[in-house]
């Protein structure tokens, strides 16, 4: 790989698709032959692999921050619950997949997606507190302001609470935790940790 | 911070307690469930106290602590009044003195159907001034904004906007809903809880011989009376005011006195 050279804008023009193959960032136009970035970013070009027929080097866009992963339909993600309201459940997206995310990103939990069973009894405030950590997955793009996440399966839910006398809960169902501390008994929907 | 090592639990109740102070020591009590109520918390084995008030004790094993403030901290079951401030598309928001607006589904009224929404057209002085606004809500809601209703809390939990209700349990009405006419003035809880009370306030007793009047008391700090003239409203909400710090013997007095200057 060489070294990385100029930064580049979106439209800017990176070479012919006849000398270099489209990457990560870029594209190639059909009805000119040329590829241009789709990101913005520094501008790097990387040898062919060796197997391969195509003797191209590829091109790509990379080291920006919107190159930090983004959620997509389909991602597990993991989520911070922010405010817990009648119907619907507010989380700021911390990690896609194993990765942090390098931008603020925020889901909605909707008293549909809580769990798989009796979708319409499900009560938010039994099912997450604000501050916990819940695992989800992304079931859309969902609107403007919100991805739409899911925790409606057995692995998905909370993973971390605090209790409110303060101590991190330990799971003892898919309903319920317990605080260490004081021996209370918390209500939330909580992942299935399969170790 | 007092920490007696082996407190009785009797050496507390019903004296007055701040916050830090070690309660109960649950370590030298036989094994019994206790119930904690508002304004104390456990830590491992000591029960502490989080607010400033008095600790009271009810039988067999409730523990909580009493005290009066201006605000108001939205508990279920409680009955309160409420102002309305804004609708939106399925709930009216209410102010209720609390940290939070509380949320009034517009089906939450007896009978209520999407096809009947209540329409309130009576505009209900109030002494709350700062949101009384005089516009008139077009449309199928017509409750007016600062319409002044005797509601219950369905739900009140830490975080999220309280949930309310102008129906009891059954669904029935039960006297919750918009009160008309009248006077709103506002007091601490504490004097609220006061006159809830059994057997009935003193004060209340007393006006209520010589006087007839109509009251709607809220837990959260607000009292609405109404009678036939002004001047009956004027010194019932009076005598009310007067009454927080005075015990039952000087309440009474108080009351013959108000009631003495305006024969």
């Amino acid at each position: 790989m060489e070294e990385a050279d100029e930064m580049v804008t979106p439209g800017e023009v990176l070479g012919k698709a006849t000398d270099l193959k489209a990457g990560k960032g870029a594209y190639a136009a059909s009805h000119n032959n040329t590829i241009y970035a789709s990101l913005t970013g520094f501008r790097r070009i990387q040898a062919p692999p060796p197997a391969s027929n195509d003797k191209r080097p590829t091109v790509e866009v990379t080291g920006h921050k919107a190159h930090g992963p983004v959620p997509e339909p389909g991602s597990v993600v993991i989520a911070r619950v922010t405010k817990v309201m009648a119907r619907t459940a507010s989380a700021d997206i911390m990690c896609v997949g194993p990765k942090s995310v390098r931008e603020k990103f925020t889901g909605i939990i909707r008293q549909q997606d809580v769990r798989a069973t009796e979708i319409d009894k499900v009560d938010m405030h039994l099912s997450f507190h604000p501050g916990d950590i819940v695992r989800a997955v992304v079931l859309s793009l969902g609107d403007a302001r919100a991805y739409y996440l899911s925790t409606a399966k057995n692995e998905l839910g909370v993973v971390s609470a605090e209790s409110s006398a303060g101590a991190t809960m330990v799971p003892i169902s898919w309903t319920e935790m317990q605080c260490p501390l004081t021996g209370q008994i918390e209500l939330r929907k909580v992942a299935k940790v399969v170790n | 911070m007092e920490n007696k090592q082996s407190s009785s639990p009797a050496s507390f109740v019903d004296s007055t307690v701040v916050p830090g102070d070690v309660v109960l020591d649950l370590s030298s009590m036989t094994s019994q469930t206790i119930k904690l109520g508002g304004g104390l918390r456990q830590d491992c084995d000591a029960i502490s106290a989080m607010k400033a008030g008095t600790l009271r004790f009810s039988k067999p094993n409730k523990y909580w602590i009493e005290s009066s403030q201006k605000r108001y901290v939205p508990c279920v079951e409680d009955t309160i009044l409420g102002i309305v401030v804004d609708s939106k598309a399925d709930n009216f928001l209410i102010d209720i003195k609390g940290p939070a607006m509380g949320f009034l589904p517009v089906l939450a009224f007896e009978g209520g159907t999407r096809r009947n929404i209540p329409k309130f057209e009576i505009l209900v002085e109030s002494s709350h001034n700062s949101i009384l606004f005089s516009m008139r809500l077009i449309g199928l809601y017509q409750l007016e904004v600062g319409t002044l209703l005797y509601l219950r809390v369905v739900k009140a939990n830490f975080g999220m906007n309280p949930e309310l209700s102008c129906t009891d349990a059954s669904g029935k009405a039960a006297e919750f809903g918009p009160l008309k006419d009248g006077y709103m003035f506002e007091t601490s809880t504490g004097l609220s809880r006061k006159l809830l009370s059994s057997p009935t306030c003193p004060v209340l007793e007393a006006l209520g011989k010589k006087l007839s009047f109509e009251i709607a008391v809220g837990l959260n700090g607000r009292v609405w009376v109404n009678a036939a003239s002004p001047d009956t409203i004027v010194v019932v909400a009076n005598a009310i005011m007067n009454s927080e710090s005075l015990s039952g013997a000087q309440q009474i007095i108080m009351v013959d006195h108000l009631l003495k200057n305006i024969q």
